[in-house]
């Protein structure tokens, strides 16, 4: 009964649920070792900075209006440079509790500029999100010209037996957010931001605020980059970029906005994940990843764009 | 009644610098009409009294508790002050088509629904049953999309949304617009309900003359964006709504 009911809330997911199921059985199928419990820490800790990355993407599709922030990958590529190079090796300061905030506060500041872009200077989020992309891509080979370094025990643990934390850590913060007005202003906001402001809701700030929060769980993802390769590499962050863009579209979050959540962004990267793991059993080459992921991002867009127009011919019926 | 018994006061407003100033205020109780052809100024001076836009000349005043007032700057500044607007395109500035009809419901009123600062999802159902049985809305329930309902119920949906924030005054614009005639004769009720028994004051802008005699006890008529005639009582009457709206008498 609940479940029935979490399938027909979840309609824009269901074609990612699908797939996860499929995909998951594949790989199963086809690497019964990698995929036995007793690695599925290490498994999720592979899968980890992508879930991250696209759970990171959501928020800001979720504000409307063409809000999107396409610098979550380079944010991870500038965490991990400045956890590794400039705390780790540079200041020699391994804890916990000095690493996690200045990864999360350096997304969410950066999430901060370009939410000020975005809402307050009005900048079409595309542009300036990519304005802070090349500039992160580049202050990151500053920082950092060459993969260098080593992470303290407990960053690699995070890519192996306690993979599972950071991403609970993310679930448990968004099943808070969903509890608070914010959540639903920016589902109101992505929904329909006139009626959302004849509402008296504080657009701009909802907006900016969605920002924030993307740097914030993109920094996170920057940790979890950092454990998964356990040292700094300038060039992987803002590969990361394009592929949540993809995932979270997959994954049924409307690029359009007002549609979706932390579920349909995991998924669509969880889908993602396994695709790719079945494919390099294969041993395809990245070039026929590319393709795959290409193939998948249209198909995920077009059946979004067919949901958005039943939705609106049901619209127009209602009225 | 003394000035400062008024819930708001407009103070020598006109739409254009060059049209004549109008001076009033809405009492407690009261329900003022406002008619006019369209585009002749009533849509614009119901959005200056929601805020939502500014005056060539003059000012809104709200009354306060302190009795001087505050001048109204902006729309959430007079959402926050009690004043409450339901838009005339309800599809277009209005409903969330995405949200369900709780979430619809829910948007403006949330403070209502917060314990330790969540949102207790409970409390606000039982807040939309309240209402629900109220206005008598016709839903599904309270997690169908809110595009499930029809025009009347979705109208009433967003009184509701309005109504949950306990507003002092409310201004509506268009209210029973392509609405069927039992929703119209509800909220008809429900509108003498609230400003008889429980003070609100109301602005209803109408394009239906029969209406604004109906319901309203004094009425406005705008002429070439400024009030050309304000009738009350006996003098109010369709025929002399009609002639003040054309300019004549």
């Amino acid at each position: 009964m609940r479940l029935a009911r979490l399938w027909r809330a979840r309609r824009e997911s269901r074609f990612a649920l699908a797939l996860f199921v499929l995909l998951l059985a594949v790989n199963v199928a086809l690497n019964p070792v990698r995929f036995h419990p007793a690695s599925w820490g290490t498994e999720l800790g592979l899968a980890a900075p992508l879930l991250a990355a696209s759970i990171a993407s959501m928020p800001a599709l979720l504000g409307g209006r063409g809000g999107i922030d396409v610098s979550v990958g380079p944010v991870m590529g500038f965490v991990n440079a400045i956890l590794v190079q400039g705390l780790i090796l540079g200041l020699g300061i391994t804890t916990p509790f000095v690493l996690v905030p200045v990864a999360l506060l350096t997304g969410a500041a950066i999430g901060a500029l370009n939410g000020t872009l975005a809402t307050l200077l009005r900048i079409q989020p595309i542009v300036a999100t990519l304005g802070t992309y090349l500039l992160l891509t580049g202050l990151t080979l500053t920082i950092l010209p060459a993969p260098a370094g080593s992470v303290p025990p407990w960053v690699q643990s995070l890519a192996g037996t306690w993979s599972i934390l950071p991403l609970a850590f993310l679930a448990a913060c968004w099943l808070a957010l969903k509890r608070l007005p914010f959540h639903d202003h920016l589902m109101a906001t992505g929904s329909d931001d006139r009626a959302c402001y004849t509402a008296g809701v504080n657009v701009t700030l909802v907006r900016f605020l969605s920002y924030v929060l993307t740097g914030a769980i993109a920094g996170v993802a920057g940790l979890l980059l950092t454990a998964l390769i356990g040292s700094a590499d300038p060039t992987v962050g803002p590969t990361y970029t394009l592929i949540a863009i993809s995932a979270v579209a997959l994954g049924g979050v409307s690029l359009a906005g007002g549609r979706g959540g932390f579920l349909a962004a995991a998924l669509g990267g969880a889908d993602i994940f396994l695709l790719q793991s079945a494919l390099t059993f294969f041993n395809v080459s990245t070039f026929i990843l590319q393709i795959a992921y290409g193939g998948i991002l249209v198909l995920a867009v077009t059946l979004n764009a067919l949901d958005l127009r039943r939705d609106r011919r049901a619209r127009l019926a209602a009225a | 009644m003394p000035p400062d018994a008024a819930l708001l006061r407009i103070e020598d407003v006109a739409l254009r610098p060059d049209a004549p100033a109008h001076r009033d205020a809405l009492q407690a109780g009261e329900i003022l009409g406002l008619a006019g052809l369209d585009g002749h100024g009533q849509e614009a001076f119901l959005e200056v009294l929601a805020g939502l836009r500014r005056p060539a000349q003059g000012r809104i005043v709200l009354a306060a508790p302190d009795g001087d007032g505050i001048a109204l700057a902006g729309f959430r500044q007079a959402v926050a002050h009690g004043i409450a607007y339901l838009p005339r395109d309800r599809r277009a500035t209005g409903l969330f088509p995405s949200l369900s009809v709780l979430d619809n419901f829910g948007i403006v009123s949330f403070a209502a629904d917060r314990r330790f600062g969540l949102i207790d999802r409970r409390r606000r159902r039982r807040r939309y049953e309240h209402w629900r049985e109220r206005l008598s809305i016709v839903a599904p329930g309270p997690d169908a999309p809110v595009t499930s309902l029809s025009g009347g119920n979705q109208q009433k949906l967003l009184l509701a949304r309005w109504l949950a924030r306990a507003p002092r005054i409310l201004l509506l614009n268009d209210p029973t617009r392509g609405v069927d005639q039992r929703t119209r004769e509800t909220l008809y009720g429900v509108f003498r309900d609230l400003a008889r028994h429980e003070g609100l004051g109301l602005v209803v802008l109408s394009t239906e003359i029969e209406e604004v005699v109906r319901l309203c006890r004094r009425v406005l008529v705008f002429r070439e964006q400024h009030v050309a005639a304000a009738l009350a009582g006996e003098a109010m009457t369709a025929d002399a709504v009609i002639a003040a709206m054309f300019g004549q008498g």
